[in-house]
């Protein structure tokens, strides 16, 4: 880890030993995290699981998970009935009541998924304005990595919401890769500044550029059931056909 | 037919109590129900392989040598074992070990898994997954078949006079299965080995099983290792029973409300119409699962998951017991009825290594006379001259 970044040795961004954090806040760090993972475990919830830890790290925050899957019945319910059910009525509580939030999703077809997308079609159109807002998305390649860019930033700009300069994407490749950490880090240290109106100038770090596709969970591929013969598949394997 | 359980190695907190059970824990469930599964006469216990949490078994031949050691009838499998992001020498050499102290009790399922990190984090590419399941299952065979193997591929350093050891038991490679749930590729590799198709149904309705599984019965066919009917089909299910089945649903309804796979989609009455899942008397047990055949054809082998949900250990012995006593004894019975004679049962160590002896008995016959044919006319051209 970048020593930079790392908020017990930097008096900045530790509100330990920075008296301006201290002073300011009284009570702890309210932290709303929204995932729409479906897999249980999903790649999702491991990003945004990394991002909140990252964090915490640097303002001590009461972290509460939102895990949409739970509450999708609730959510096409509340298209239908016109109000939202017990679970997802104290969900949306919390994301208004929240100091900061962290939102994740998978890609699907190109944008953020249609569960994500519902979560916030149903939430009051006012429960967000002014508030620091992360974004984050899950890809199985790279090349969606700017769905951030083109779908969930403006999704929160029209909310209202103050969206942070570093969104991450993280493909199925970042897991193994370098550059996801610094990237987790350098995000993590603006939603903290912002939450707790600092400036962000202490939380930079390099960081790697990859971003992806579709969810990080689908490995097959859709069911066509055309036949491609065995021994073209193996042939195209062989060394000689390269 | 076989029929036996297959475990996935969740660790998933029982919703009933709140409790998880911790890792030692698990793992100790998992063999106890292994042991079960012999001691009520099952055929098969397989178990998963993974590498992230909340599953435990990320090394199946440890788990399956020790269970090996206390059984003497239960076969040993895998599901699945991943063939895309273990080596395949690896795993040739760690399932030949295990087929030599299990006495030949094993058998393989190949699966590519479907945990996005799992490719990186072993060094592969989540986007050749296919690929890499077909490289790495063709060298496999080789490392089985052939005492010294010069190789060269695509993902895998080459290999040159590499002699796996153990040989394989008997020289008779482990049987595998390939299990795909929604990819013809898969099917179309078993059918071209003339491999075993498992089908993992559970969470599928019953028409999507039917196009899968007679994909892989016309390929198998067409390369000619006999009729479709002969192709080697396994499938999955998952039940839960009580002898009264609103006393299973009323115990089994809060495990599913907030099992990770089930909960919080669709109603239990919803998923027990549309999937292989059946919540009730052992008596609608045998009838959801005689209906199987209706649309996959005779088949070879029968997976249950028992214990899955967060179900407590004496919760999944109890099941066992039932499935063993009650389920399994009548649907040898039934599935036995109207089966055609021409339709094999799935390959064994012990017939797959009485099928090579016979083998090689043909071709020390065919030899014999063709060496005769050869001193026949030796002789016939010596008195010419």
């Amino acid at each position: 880890m970048n020593p930079r970044t790392n908020p017990r040795t930097n008096p900045r961004t530790n509100p330990r030993t920075n008296p301006r954090t201290s002073n300011r806040t009284n009570r702890r760090m309210k932290l709303v995290v929204v995932s729409a993972g479906l897999s249980v475990p999903s790649s999702t919830r491991l990003l945004a699981d990394r991002l909140a830890a990252a964090v915490d790290r640097r303002t001590p925050a009461d972290i509460q998970v939102v895990e949409l899957r739970d509450l999708a019945v609730e959510i096409a319910h509340t298209f239908t009935n016109g109000f939202a059910g017990k679970a997802l009525a104290a969900a949306q509580d919390a994301v208004a009541g929240a100091d900061g939030l962290i939102v994740v999703t998978p890609v699907f077809s190109a944008s953020y998924s249609g569960l994500f997308k519902s979560f916030f079609d149903v939430l009051d159109k006012d429960a967000l304005v002014g508030k620091p807002v992360l974004i984050a998305a899950t890809g199985g390649t790279a090349r969606h990595s700017l769905v951030l860019e083109h779908a969930l930033r403006p999704l929160f700009a029209y909310l209202r919401a103050v969206v942070v300069p570093t969104g991450v994407y993280a493909a199925s490749e970042d897991w193994g890769a370098e550059g996801l950490p610094e990237r987790i880090e350098r995000a993590a240290g603006e939603l903290a500044s912002l939450a707790t109106g600092l400036s962000a100038a202490g939380a930079h770090a390099p960081g790697g550029s990859g971003n992806d596709a579709s969810d990080g969970f689908e490995t097959d591929a859709p069911g066509g059931f055309e036949v491609v013969p065995f021994e073209d598949q193996l042939a195209k394997l062989s060394p000689s056909a390269v | 037919m076989q029929f036996g359980i297959f475990t996935v190695g969740d660790v998933t907190p029982d919703p009933t109590t709140g409790r998880t059970p911790t890792e030692r824990e698990r793992i100790k469930a998992m063999v106890a129900i292994a042991l079960k599964a012999e001691e009520v006469g099952l055929d098969v216990f397989a178990t998963g392989e993974h590498h992230n949490v909340p599953f435990v078994p990320s090394s199946p031949t440890t788990m399956l040598g020790h269970i090996a050691a206390r059984t003497e009838n239960l076969i040993l499998s895998t599901s699945t074992t991943l063939i895309t992001t273990n080596d395949p020498v690896k795993i040739a050499e760690d399932y030949a070990m295990l087929q030599h102290l299990a006495d030949g009790r094993v058998d393989l399922m190949m699966g590519r898994g479907n945990t996005g990190p799992v490719y990186p984090w072993f060094g592969q590419d989540i986007r050749e997954g296919i690929n890499l399941a077909i490289e790495n299952y063709a060298l496999l065979r080789r490392l089985w078949r052939e005492d010294v193997v010069d190789w060269e591929g695509k993902f895998r350093t080459p290999l040159q006079g590499f002699t796996s050891t153990p040989r394989p038991m008997d020289d008779v490679p482990p049987f595998v299965w390939h299990g795909s749930i929604r990819s013809p590729e898969i099917a179309e590799q078993a059918a071209y080995y003339g491999d075993g198709f498992f089908h993992n149904n559970i969470f599928w309705p019953a028409d999507h099983t039917k196009r899968m599984v007679e994909f892989y019965r016309k390929r198998f066919a067409h390369y000619g290792h006999g009729t479709p009917e002969q192709a080697i089909v396994g499938l999955g299910g998952q039940v839960f029973m009580r002898k009264n089945s609103q006393d299973a649903v009323r115990e089994f309804r809060p495990y599913f409300d907030n099992a990770p796979v089930y909960g919080h989609g669709p109603s239990l009455e919803e998923f027990t119409e549309q999937t292989p899942l059946t919540v009730g008397s052992p008596q609608q047990v045998i009838e959801k699962t005689l209906s199987f055949r209706e649309y996959a054809g005779d088949y070879q082998r029968q997976l249950f998951l028992m214990d899955h949900a967060g179900l407590p250990l004496k919760t999944v012995l109890e099941q066992l017991d039932m499935l063993g006593e009650e389920v399994v004894p009548v649907l040898r019975k039934e599935f036995a009825k109207g089966r055609p004679a021409d339709v094999p049962d799935a390959p064994t160590h012990r017939s797959l290594l009485a099928a090579k002896a016979a083998h090689d008995a043909d071709a020390r016959a065919g030899k014999d006379a063709e060496d005769a044919k050869d001193a026949d006319a030796k002789e016939k051209e010596a008195t010419a001259v």
